[in-house]
């Protein structure tokens, strides 16, 4: 046992995530004696393998917590951090039974697994921190994640800048473009499109981008209730939003510059069609997630008003109140 | 010709003034449909406490409000009301009570505190219509001051009953920009006394006053940028930050943060900043040398960096606190959810979907970003600050769905802005055609800056407003469909004020299959049951959203409330919550608890209840208390949280499941379903036939909303060592064998047991020999 040790420790102070095979990973984790614990992660690190999640998230998260384990005070030879490759120990994934890379399992020091010795990535999430808890749980080892500051960010951030400002400096004699309202205005409106489209909520939240429903396979592009949203449905959103802001531009900028009157006239008509139909549009949009909304969308209601069709039944009482005040 | 003129001018003058008057009467009226459906009756949480306070305050007095120690909540620490709360609410309420009382008309305190956000709803769009004329014009000002009225992004919060900071803070808001975009105009320290003025009342009001100190100092600091700084700026800017500052701290709750804490430091380092900029400009004056410009640039810069500097030394010295949690969970908006679950666990601190905008604003969410095209295009020193409103706003908008409050206003603004400029070009006629009058109020004031302005507009304005030959029916088309959206836009916030933001929650409604309501006033019961039946000093423990619902209604001693201040404490109770009996009832004598208040809402299908609020608490609790408290165990292996048979068996023996549960199972609320029944999780739930020792049921009101149990006292008699001895766990090795069979007489040994060397002793074996015998 305390060769074991020593020898997983002096492993351990190479890397901070032991590797193992097969043989290794029968000797040290397999077999007992034991008096540690050891999480392994089994995965598939191999390109060919093609599994994005362990390379680029899954990877990069275990190392974390392992470091921070091992830059800890509690450092001890209690808990040992370890990963298979599946390509070097096939034969692991097949005694464990698992289909899946990657898998987080706990091998207590006596005792068996228990089926909370499996890491749930559903429930925690693949985070060091949501591993560190899971960890705290099963070994009462509660690890302080420590993450390497992340300088990249730094890095890009100051590029960016030093870019941005070499570029200014280029073009010292010509600095007109930042007097361009209308390339601020654009900046504003960027920002105006993308919070009021909800793409906050989108990166607070992380929703999935266009869900497919497994049994039937369609595509779903819109959350069904009004607390949720998709990340395509935002985007179709703000691309309604800007279409209709193209439409108000049309009228009130397009239509006074140009010259000729009936040009004027078929101007002016396209920015109301426009203003109308993607309104229209969003309203039903939003009639169809807020369950209940009692007001129809316009579009139909003008459609009528042009051919002079007599109001239906079918729109609601409101509606059709305004709209014979209208054509009085 | 010249009387003519007067006289429309007189006309004009009093059609705003109608327009004006009729906006505040609107705004008001539409804000009375929780009224009329139930009663004058003050709504939700965190009004029942404004109102505490401020009967306190009318009937004790100022000074004696401003030193109120309030022994009836967070037993057993207490709270300094007068320190911690913003009073500007309650002191506007009780001086407008003060003043009607001494002219003696006579009315309720109740009653103002009901009807404050709905007359001071009149006042913002009074306001509003301010800002929206020095920004823009009359015209704008006015669609501006409807709009406002109705939106129902503001009425969420200004409905007659909501008794909240905000109903006059957002007044306070929008009037000190409107004060600060004057003093911006006109350059005169009047203006600027004023905007610090409404600054100070708006400090006195809500904690969003640190909005107002942040983005005036940004307003002025992007004027210098963009080169436009001029003497006005200097003396609005400055003449506003000393008197703001200092008054300010007048505020108990506020002290020394002004010149404390990060939130605040943008306008202290502007200020600086600014006189730098200023002194630099002097020299300049005065020196003759020719090419100082250059220097200006450098000194500037450098000042500012030195002013930075300054700052995040002084940070890190520890002088100046860093951002509190709250406003950095505004930036980095993982922050909250990681570090703070009590401000992640409250809705209003969500983000908001592209739903609540469009809900809230309707289309002026489309139409805004076109005022904001606008004004940059036509921009100027105060069209800069909207701007910078907007778009600040808009963020913050989006990380938390109780901050749309503040983006509401600019979007009004500006969408009428639009609005305006649109009607301006589609509604000028060369000739003068006459259109009907049109009988509906809102378009009336759609139309009547056309009529006002007719006369003016053949002369002066024809360039700008012509836009050319495009045919009379085509314009009033545009006018007609851009009139008919406005119209769908008073429907809309018309509906939703009544249906989605009119309950007051104290009461609820619920509307029976023939359409008609019926009123489930069962929290009202509950709280009166406590008022009349408890000792007046009873300790109620309840989850902290129904803390100040219980001081206020019931008068009773709380543990925690909706004021969140001590973390520890709400986790405390979150524990005790959600362990088992035994453990509870221990946290319980600890802190003297006599009753128990729940929320259930399985028996109606009440979703907001304590089961569904229930993982808030384990994982409040688990954040103070990792060792006991696992949030996992409280969910089934499969990683869902349920009720029924297969949820977890922690969840099924806590002390939350067995006080919402008690007695449920053998309820059957329907034919259909089994007995125990809960119709908010629809499930049959997992644990019908369970006792409850520590806890008696002390009152359950009509439809099972609230229940209370009392906590009994510890048995008089000391339990034995048998229990004891079970608890830890020793298991006794030989069954109980009673002394008076005739078999087992003391004293006697029934096959000894032989003992060998090495070997165990045997009793089995003796046994099966027994058996076989």
């Amino acid at each position: 046992l305390n060769n074991k040790i020593k020898q997983l420790l002096e492993w351990n102070m190479r890397r901070s995530i032991i590797r193992m095979n097969g043989e290794k990973f029968k000797t040290y984790i397999k077999s007992g004696p034991r008096n540690y614990s050891v999480i392994v992660m089994l995965t598939a690190l191999a390109p060919q393998r093609q599994c994005s999640i362990c390379r680029l998230v899954a990877n990069d998260e275990y190392k974390v917590v392992a470091d921070s384990w091992r830059t800890s005070q509690m450092y001890s030879s209690k808990l040992f951090f370890a990963v298979v490759d599946f390509d070097e120990g096939q034969d692991v994934f097949a005694t464990l039974k698992l289909q899946s890379a990657p898998t987080f399992i706990h091998f207590p020091p006596r005792g068996g697994r228990k089926k909370a010795d499996t890491f749930d990535i559903q429930r925690h999430g693949i985070s060091a921190e949501g591993m560190a808890k899971w960890i705290g749980e099963r070994t009462d080892i509660h690890i302080h994640v420590f993450r390497p500051p992340n300088y990249a960010g730094t890095l890009a951030l100051g590029f960016l800048l030093t870019l941005i400002g070499s570029l200014l400096y280029m073009r010292r004699k010509n600095l007109e473009f930042l007097y361009n309202k209308s390339y601020w205005a654009m900046a504003a409106l960027f920002i105006v499109y993308c919070m009021t489209s909800g793409q906050m909520w989108n990166h607070i939240r992380g929703p999935p981008y266009a869900p497919r429903n497994p049994q039937t396979g369609e595509i779903s592009y819109f959350h069904g209730g009004s607390q949720g949203q998709f990340i395509v449905e935002t985007h179709i959103v703000a691309i309604l939003y800007v279409i209709f802001f193209f439409g108000v531009l049309i009228l009130n900028e397009k239509v006074p510059t140009t010259d000729d009157s009936r040009k004027k006239q078929l101007f002016a008509m396209a920015g109301l069609g426009i203003v109308i139909f993607f309104f229209s549009l969003l309203l039903s949009i939003f009639r169809s997630k807020y369950h209940g909304y009692p007001y129809r969308c316009v579009i139909k209601l003008v459609f009528l008003y042009s051919v002079r069709v007599r109001v239906e039944e079918r729109f609601s009482l409101d509606l059709s109140l305004f709209f014979s005040l209208l054509i009085r | 010709m010249i009387a003519a003129e007067k006289s429309l001018a007189g006309f004009k003058s009093l059609l705003v003034i109608i327009v004006l008057t009729s906006c505040c009467l609107l705004g008001f009226a539409s804000r009375l449909f929780a009224v009329i459906r139930f009663e004058s009756i003050i709504h939700e949480f965190d009004p029942w406490f404004n109102y505490r306070a401020t009967h306190h305050m009318a009937e004790n007095g100022f000074y004696n409000f401003l030193n109120w120690f309030d022994e009836r909540a967070w037993y057993p620490l207490g709270r300094i009301v007068g320190g911690t709360v913003y009073p500007g609410l309650m002191i506007t309420a009780s001086s407008i009570h003060f003043i009607l009382n001494s002219l003696n008309i006579s009315i309720h305190i109740r009653d103002i505190c009901v009807f404050l956000a709905p007359i001071f709803s009149g006042f913002t769009s009074l306001a509003a219509y301010g800002l929206t004329r020095e920004l823009w014009n009359e015209r704008a000002g006015l669609l501006a001051a409807v709009m406002m009225a109705i939106v129902p992004g503001y009425t969420s919060r200004s409905v007659a009953g909501s008794y909240d900071n905000e109903g006059i803070a957002i007044f306070a808001l929008i009037f000190t920009y409107f004060l600060w975009i004057k003093s911006i105009k006109t350059g005169s320290l009047f203006w600027s006394s004023c905007t610090a003025l409404s600054y100070f009342y708006m400090v006195s009001a809500w904690g969003g006053y640190v909005f107002i100190i942040n983005l005036i100092p940004l307003h002025v600091f992007v004027l210098l940028l963009m080169g436009r700084y001029s003497k006005r700026i200097y003396i609005a800017y400055t003449s506003f930050f000393i008197l703001g500052l200092i008054m300010s701290m007048q505020i108990p709750f506020v002290g020394f943060q002004p010149v404390r804490t990060s939130e605040h430091m943008a306008a202290a380092g502007v200020f600086a900043l600014l006189q730098a900029y200023s002194a630099l400009l002097f020299i300049k004056s005065n020196s003759t040398a020719v090419n100082l410009g250059r220097l200006i640039l450098f000194a500037t810069v450098g000042a500012a960096g030195f002013v930075f500097l300054v700052v995040v030394t002084l940070t890190y010295a520890g002088y100046i606190a860093p951002w509190s949690g709250r406003f950095y969970s505004l930036w980095d908006t993982g922050y909250a959810k990681v570090h703070i679950p009590i401000i992640a666990s409250v809705s209003e601190h969500q983000p908001t979907t592209w739903v609540s905008f469009f809900f809230d604003l309707h289309i002026n969410i489309c139409m805004f970003p076109y005022g904001v095209w606008l004004l940059i295009n036509n921009i100027n020193d105060e069209r800069a600050f909207i701007v910078l409103y907007a778009v600040s706003a808009v963020y913050f908008a989006g990380v938390m769905v109780r901050l749309m409050l503040t983006l509401t206003p600019v979007v009004i603004i500006l969408s009428s802005i639009a609005f305006s400029t649109t009607f301006d070009k589609y509604l000028y006629y060369d000739e003068d055609e006459e259109e009907g009058d049109e009988s509906e109020k809102e378009k009336k004031e759609i139309v009547s800056p056309r009529k006002r302005d007719k006369a003016k507009q053949k002369e002066v304005t024809r360039s700008k407003f012509y836009i050319g030959d495009v045919g009379a029916n085509t314009k009033s088309m545009v006018v007609m469909v851009l009139a008919m959206l406005l119209m769908m836009f008073a429907v809309h916030s018309t509906w939703v004020t009544g249906s989605a933001y009119s309950s007051p929650s104290v009461v609820l409604a619920s509307s029976n299959p023939d359409g008609s309501r019926t009123v489930l006033d069962d929290f009202r019961e509950a709280y009166y049951w406590l008022r009349q039946n408890t000792h007046e000093n009873a300790r109620i423990m309840s989850w902290w959203d129904y803390g100040y619902q219980i001081a206020g209604m019931a008068n009773r001693t709380t543990l925690v409330d909706n004021n969140t201040w001590n973390n520890s404490h709400i986790a405390l109770v979150g524990k005790a919550m959600s362990s088992n009996e035994t453990a509870a009832y221990k946290i319980m004598r600890e802190l003297d608890v006599d009753y128990v208040l729940i929320i259930f809402g399985g028996a109606i299908g009440y979703s907001g209840d304590d089961i569904n609020k229930f993982l808030w608490m384990v994982r409040i609790a688990e954040g103070e208390h990792p060792k006991e408290i696992k949030e996992s165990e409280y969910f089934t292996p499969n990683g869902e949280f349920r009720v029924d048979r297969l949820g977890s068996p922690t969840l099924l023996n806590c002390l939350m499941y067995k006080m919402s549960y008690w007695k449920f199972g053998l309820m059957q609320m329907d034919f259909r379903t089994p007995s125990g029944y809960d119709r908010t999780r629809n499930a049959e739930i997992g644990n019908k036939d369970f006792t409850l020792d520590v806890l008696e049921e002390a009152y359950t009101t009509e439809h099972w909303l609230v229940r209370i149990y009392k906590v009994r006292e510890p048995n008089n008699r000391v339990k034995s060592l048998q229990i004891k001895r079970h608890e830890s766990g020793i298991k006794k090795k030989t069954k109980y064998y009673s002394k008076k069979s005739s078999k087992r007489k003391r004293g006697q040994i029934k096959k000894k047991l032989k003992i060998v060397k090495g070997k165990k002793l045997r009793k089995s074996k003796s046994k099966g020999k027994k058996k076989n015998l």
